[in-house]
C-alpha cells in the first residue's frame, strides 16, 4: 500500500516517506490464578509525511482509502512551519534477530500452558496471582521517495506477573515482567518466580525507615528514577530547545566514571531491537554516556536536519503524528558486585525495589521526590524489613556522580536493562 | 452501519455477543517555542467484539477497519470456548434500549480548517511567550476529536452516539542560570470548537507560574498540616477512594474487599464522596457506558461511611448490586473495564479562610501534575504550593509530592470547605494500559491534619 501511496504523494510533494505497521496480538489474562479472558487484536495503520512547498505535513489513518490520507497530509503541510528535511538514502541494513519461529508458531494452548505453569508456581495461600501473557507478530514497512523500500518482521512475547497480599490494612504488591522477541526460557521463568518469592519473604517483616541522607541501593526497576532524567536530556530535540541540562556537555565528564549508558537496537531478541528505524536509517549501537562522559544525543531525520547532524537511527512513528526521536534498548553498564556485596556498602539505608510516580513532575531537571512502593531497610548489609510511608528524594545527575557500586548482573524490564545501583546521599523521609 | 451490526449479532453462535464500532476524526496542533511542531489530522476506525459462552470465559477480538464483522464474531466465539471457568460469569440485567444520542457538538470541530486551529493556538502560545524574558521554552497543544460510536448486543441493545472532545494544554519553561521550572495548565471538555475561545488567561497563568517558581524554595520534607485546593483534592479522591471503589479489583480479592466493606467508617461525618457519569456537561459524562448501561450518580461514601462501589455488569452480578454504568473502554482497541467518570467530594462548610485560620505552619498544595495510587498507597504531585504561616498563605514553594496510606489519610481529614468546584483539566486517567481516559474530578478545599511531604530531608 505505501508504494502506491508514495507514487501518488510525489506528484504534489518534493519528498515523501511513509511507514506501515501491521500487528496481530494474542493476550491471555489470568486473574486469581485462572485464565479469565483471551483477546485477539489486529491492527494496521499507515503514516504519511510529505514536504510540499517547503513545509512538512503528516497524516495517519487506519482506514483503507488513500485519498483522505493525501489530502490530510497536504492540509497539514499548508499549516506547517517552513522546514527542511533530508531523508535517508537506501543503505545496507545490519543483521539482528527480531522474529522467532517459536514465538510465531505458539498457539493459544501453548501460551495458556505457559501462564498456567507460572500461576501454579506462584500460587501461595492468601495471595492473589494475576498474570498477563501476550504474543505479538508484526511487519514494519518503511519507504521513501529516495528509494528506500524495506521491511522486517517482528515477534514479541511478554509475561507480566503480579502478587497481591493483604495484611490488615496494608496491601503488598509485587510485580515482575519478562519481555523479548521469543518465548521465555525456563530459566528466565524460574528466576522470575524465585525473585518474586524472595521479595515477598523480605516484605513479611516491617521496619522503621531511616531518616536523613542515606546510602540507597536502587533495584534495576527503581533505577529508572535516576536514569529517566539522563534519557530525557540525551534526546537531541530537548537539547535543540535548550531545555536539556546536558545540552552543552557533549564529550564532557558529567557522571561517575562507573556510569555508562548505551542504546542498542542490535541485540538479538530484545523488545526494542530492529535493523532500521521507522525512517529507514540503519540501526547501530549508540553510546549516550561512556565512563561518565556524555557521548551522544539521539535524532530523527527532522530534528537532525535542524541540528545539522546526521540522523542517529532513532525515529519512531506510530500511525498518528509525526516521527519522534525515541530509544530502542537502553542498557546501563554492569559493575562487579554480587547482591550481598552491594548491600554491604550500606551501613544504614534502603534497598528500593519499586517507586511510585516515576516521571511525575519536572523529571528532566534531575530533581525527584518519589514515595516508595516497595523498599526494605538495610542495616549493616542485612535486610531487616519492609518500610512504609517513605519517600526518597535527590537529584539524579548528582547521585549518578556518586555511585558506590554497581551489580554485576543487568536485569531487563521491557526494553530497559540495568544492574542494581548503590548511590550515596539520597534524602530519605520516613513514616 | 446499524444493519451490519445487527446482522453480525444475529449470525453469532455464542450465548452472548456484543459489538462496539467506532469511527473517529481528530486533529492535533503542537507548538514548541515559536515553532509549529506539527498540525495534522487523523482518521481511525475499528471495532471490538466480545463473546461469552456458558461455562466459558470472555473471548475478544479487536480490529481496525470494519471489513468482516462476522469473521471477527466467529473468532471471539472460538476464543471464548478456549477459556473454561468453574465459576460461571454472569451479567447483571440492564434496560434494553435502542437509542440515538447526539451530544451538543458546540461547533463541530470537523468543519473547521486546520489552519484556523493553528492560528488559535499560535495566539495562545504568544501569550505565554510575552510574559517574561525568562520563559525559554513553551509547549502548547490543541486536540479535538469527534467519535461516532455504535454499540449493540445480543440481548437487544442498539445504541448510536456522536461524542465530541476537545483539549488545550500549556507548558511554560522558565530558566534562570541552572534553575529550570515549569508551569502547566490544561483544559479538557466534552465539547467542541466554540468552547476553546477566550482562554488567553490560562496560558498566561502557566508562564507566570513557571517564572514564580524560579525563586521559590523547596519546602523542607516532613509532616505538615496540608490544605488541598479543589483541583488537588479532586485528584486525591479520584486516586484514592475512586480507584479503590472499582469493583473489578475488589471482586477478585476477598481480603481487599474488607478494606472497602460496606458500612465501614473511613472518614469524618461530613465526608461525602461519589462518582457521577451523568453529571451535566462534565468531561467524564456520557449517556451510556461501553456495555450499554445508562450512567448515573453513585454515592461511594456517605457521612464518612462506605456505602457503594463502581461496577460493570459482571462485577455487579457477582456482588448482587445494580450496575453503575462504569464499564468504559479507551477506544475500540480495548475491552470495557471498571473506570471512574466524574469523581467528587461533596461540599462541606466554610470558606478557604476558615480552613487555614488556625494553621501556624502548614502547606497549601495547589493544582495536580500527577497522581497515582497503588491500592492503599497513593502519591500526588502538586503543580505548585505555598507555605501557610500563622493562618495566612505565605511564600510560594516548589511543587510538593504528598504520599501516604489511604485510610490513615482519610482519618486525618479535618475540614471540608464549602467552595466546591469541578475540575476542567485535560490529561486523563490510566488503568491496565488504557490511558488517557477522559475523566473529571471535583471538590472543595480540604484540610488534612498531617501528611508526609517529600523534599530535602530535614
Amino acid at each position: 500500500m505505501i508504494g502506491a501511496l508514495l507514487a501518488r504523494a510525489i506528484r504534489m510533494a518534493t519528498v515523501a516517506d511513509a511507514s506501515e505497521k501491521t500487528d496481530e496480538t494474542v493476550t491471555l489474562r489470568f486473574e486469581g490464578g485462572r485464565l479469565k479472558q483471551v483477546g485477539w487484536a489486529q491492527e494496521r495503520g499507515v503514516n504519511l509525511r510529505i514536504l510540499a512547498e517547503g513545509r512538512l505535513g503528516v497524516a495517519g489513518s487506519t482506514g483503507d482509502e488513500l485519498e483522505p490520507l493525501l489530502e490530510g497530509a497536504l492540509a497539514s503541510a499548508r499549516s506547517g512551519e517552513p522546514a527542511e528535511l533530508v531523508l535517508p538514502a537506501p543503505a545496507p541494513l545490519p543483521s539482528v534477530i527480531t522474529h522467532y519461529v517459536g514465538a510465531a508458531s505458539a498457539t493459544v494452548a501453548t501460551l495458556t500452558d505457559l501462564g498456567r505453569g507460572l500461576a501454579d508456581r506462584l500460587m501461595l495461600d492468601d495471595c492473589q496471582v494475576n498474570l498477563t501473557v501476550e504474543r505479538s507478530l508484526g511487519i514494519v514497512r518503511v519507504a521513501n521517495t529516495r528509494g528506500i523500500e524495506a521491511a522486517y518482521e517482528v515477534s514479541g512475547v511478554s509475561v507480566w506477573a503480579q502478587l497481591v497480599k493483604v495484611v490488615d490494612d496494608q496491601v503488598i504488591v509485587i510485580e515482575d515482567q519478562l519481555a523479548g522477541a521469543d518465548l521465555p526460557e525456563l530459566a528466565d521463568l524460574e528466576r522470575m518466580v524465585s525473585g518474586i518469592q524472595r521479595r515477598l519473604k523480605w516484605a513479611g517483616r516491617t521496619a522503621d525507615a531511616p531518616d536523613g541522607r542515606r546510602p540507597v541501593c536502587f533495584s534495576p526497576r527503581a533505577a529508572q528514577s535516576l536514569l529517566l532524567p539522563v534519557q530525557l536530556a540525551c534526546i537531541g530535540k530537548t537539547a535543540l530547545q535548550g531545555s536539556s541540562p546536558l545540552a552543552n556537555r557533549l564529550d564532557q565528564h558529567r557522571f561517575d566514571t562507573a556510569f555508562s549508558l548505551v542504546d542498542d537496537p542490535l541485540l538479538n531478541g530484545r523488545s526494542g531491537s530492529r535493523p532500521m528505524d521507522d525512517e529507514g536509517v540503519p540501526s547501530r549501537r549508540f553510546p549516550l554516556v561512556e565512563g561518565g562522559t556524555v557521548r551522544g544525543f539521539i535524532y530523527d531525520a527532522e530534528t537532525a536536519t535542524r541540528a545539522g547532524v546526521t540522523p542517529t537511527g532513532h525515529a519512531r512513528r506510530t500511525t498518528f503524528g509525526k516521527p519522534q526521536p525515541a530509544y530502542t534498548n537502553l542498557v546501563v553498564g554492569a559493575g562487579a558486585l554480587d547482591h550481598s556485596q552491594l548491600l554491604a556498602l550500606i551501613d544504614d539505608g534502603l534497598l528500593v525495589d519499586e517507586l511510585h510516580g516515576v516521571g511525575h513532575g519536572n523529571a528532566i531537571s534531575g530533581a525527584f521526590a518519589y514515595p516508595v512502593a516497595l523498599a526494605y531497610r538495610v542495616v549493616n548489609g542485612e535486610i531487616v524489613g519492609r518500610v512504609n510511608a517513605t519517600q526518597v528524594a535527590g537529584n539524579a545527575y548528582d547521585l549518578l556522580d556518586r555511585i558506590k557500586g554497581l551489580g554485576r548482573e543487568v536485569r531487563w524490564h521491557g526494553s530497559h536493562a540495568a544492574p542494581h545501583i548503590v548511590v550515596d546521599g539520597v534524602a530519605v523521609v520516613g513514616g | 452501519m446499524k444493519q451490519q451490526l445487527s446482522d453480525a449479532l444475529r449470525a453469532s453462535r455464542a450465548d452472548y455477543t456484543e459489538i462496539r464500532l467506532e469511527r473517529s476524526w481528530s486533529s492535533t496542533v503542537a507548538l514548541r517555542g515559536r515553532r509549529i511542531e506539527g498540525a495534522q489530522t487523523a482518521f481511525d476506525c475499528g471495532g471490538f467484539v466480545r463473546c461469552l459462552n456458558r461455562g466459558c470465559g470472555w473471548g475478544a477480538a479487536t480490529f481496525t477497519g470494519f471489513d468482516d464483522l462476522s469473521a471477527m464474531v466467529a473468532r471471539a466465539h472460538e476464543l471464548s470456548l478456549a477459556v473454561r471457568l468453574e465459576q460461571p460469569i454472569r451479567l447483571a440485567e440492564i434496560p434494553l434500549r435502542q437509542d440515538d444520542v447526539r451530544e451538543d457538538l458546540d461547533g463541530d470541530a470537523r468543519g473547521i480548517p486546520l489552519d484556523q486551529k493553528v492560528a488559535l493556538l499560535v495566539g495562545l502560545n504568544n501569550e505565554m511567550l510575552a510574559v517574561d524574558r525568562r520563559i525559554v521554552e513553551t509547549q502548547a497543544a490543541y486536540r479535538d476529536e469527534v467519535t461516532e460510536w455504535w454499540y449493540g448486543n445480543s440481548d437487544g441493545i442498539l445504541l448510536h452516539e456522536l461524542r465530541p472532545e476537545i483539549t488545550l494544554s500549556a507548558v511554560a519553561v522558565a530558566r534562570e542560570g541552572d534553575i529550570i521550572e515549569r508551569g502547566l495548565e490544561s483544559l479538557g471538555l466534552r465539547r467542541g470548537w466554540l468552547s476553546v475561545h477566550g482562554r488567553e488567561g490560562m496560558f498566561r497563568q502557566a508562564a507566570e507560574r513557571a517564572v514564580d517558581l524560579l525563586k521559590a524554595p523547596r519546602a523542607p520534607g516532613g509532616r505538615y498540616p496540608v490544605v488541598l485546593d479543589p483541583r488537588l483534592a479532586g485528584v486525591f479522591i479520584h486516586e484514592s477512594i475512586g480507584h479503590l471503589s472499582e469493583a473489578d479489583f475488589l471482586a477478585e480479592n476477598p481480603a481487599a474487599r474488607t478494606l472497602m466493606k460496606l458500612g465501614r467508617r473511613v472518614g469524618p461525618d461530613d465526608l461525602n464522596v461519589g462518582d457521577d457519569g451523568s453529571a451535566s456537561g462534565r468531561r467524564g459524562t456520557l449517556p451510556y457506558d461501553d456495555e450499554g448501561t445508562p450512567t448515573r450518580n453513585t454515592t461511594l461514601i456517605q457521612n464518612g461511611v462506605v456505602v457503594g462501589r463502581l461496577h460493570n455488569r459482571e462485577t455487579a452480578a457477582r456482588a448482587g448490586e445494580p450496575p453503575t454504568g462504569n464499564a468504559r473502554a479507551l477506544s475500540f482497541r480495548y475491552p470495557p473495564i471498571v473506570r471512574l467518570t466524574n469523581t467528587y467530594i461533596a461540599n462541606g462548610r466554610g470558606s478557604f479562610d476558615d480552613l487555614i485560620r488556625d494553621i501556624k505552619l502548614g502547606i497549601y498544595a495547589c493544582d495536580a501534575t500527577g497522581g497515582r495510587s497503588h491500592l492503599e498507597d497513593f502519591s500526588l504531585t502538586s503543580g505548585y504550593a505555598h507555605m501557610i504561616r500563622n493562618g495566612k498563605v505565605a511564600e510560594m514553594v516548589k511543587p510538593v509530592t504528598l504520599a501516604g496510606k489511604l485510610f490513615e489519610t482519610l482519618e486525618r481529614i479535618e475540614r471540608i470547605g464549602g467552595d466546591f468546584r469541578w475540575n476542567e483539566m485535560g490529561g486523563g486517567c490510566g488503568k491496565n494500559g488504557q490511558v488517557p481516559l477522559a475523566v473529571s474530578e471535583g471538590a472543595p478545599h480540604v484540610r488534612l491534619s498531617e501528611i508526609l511531604v517529600g523534599g530535602d530531608a530535614r
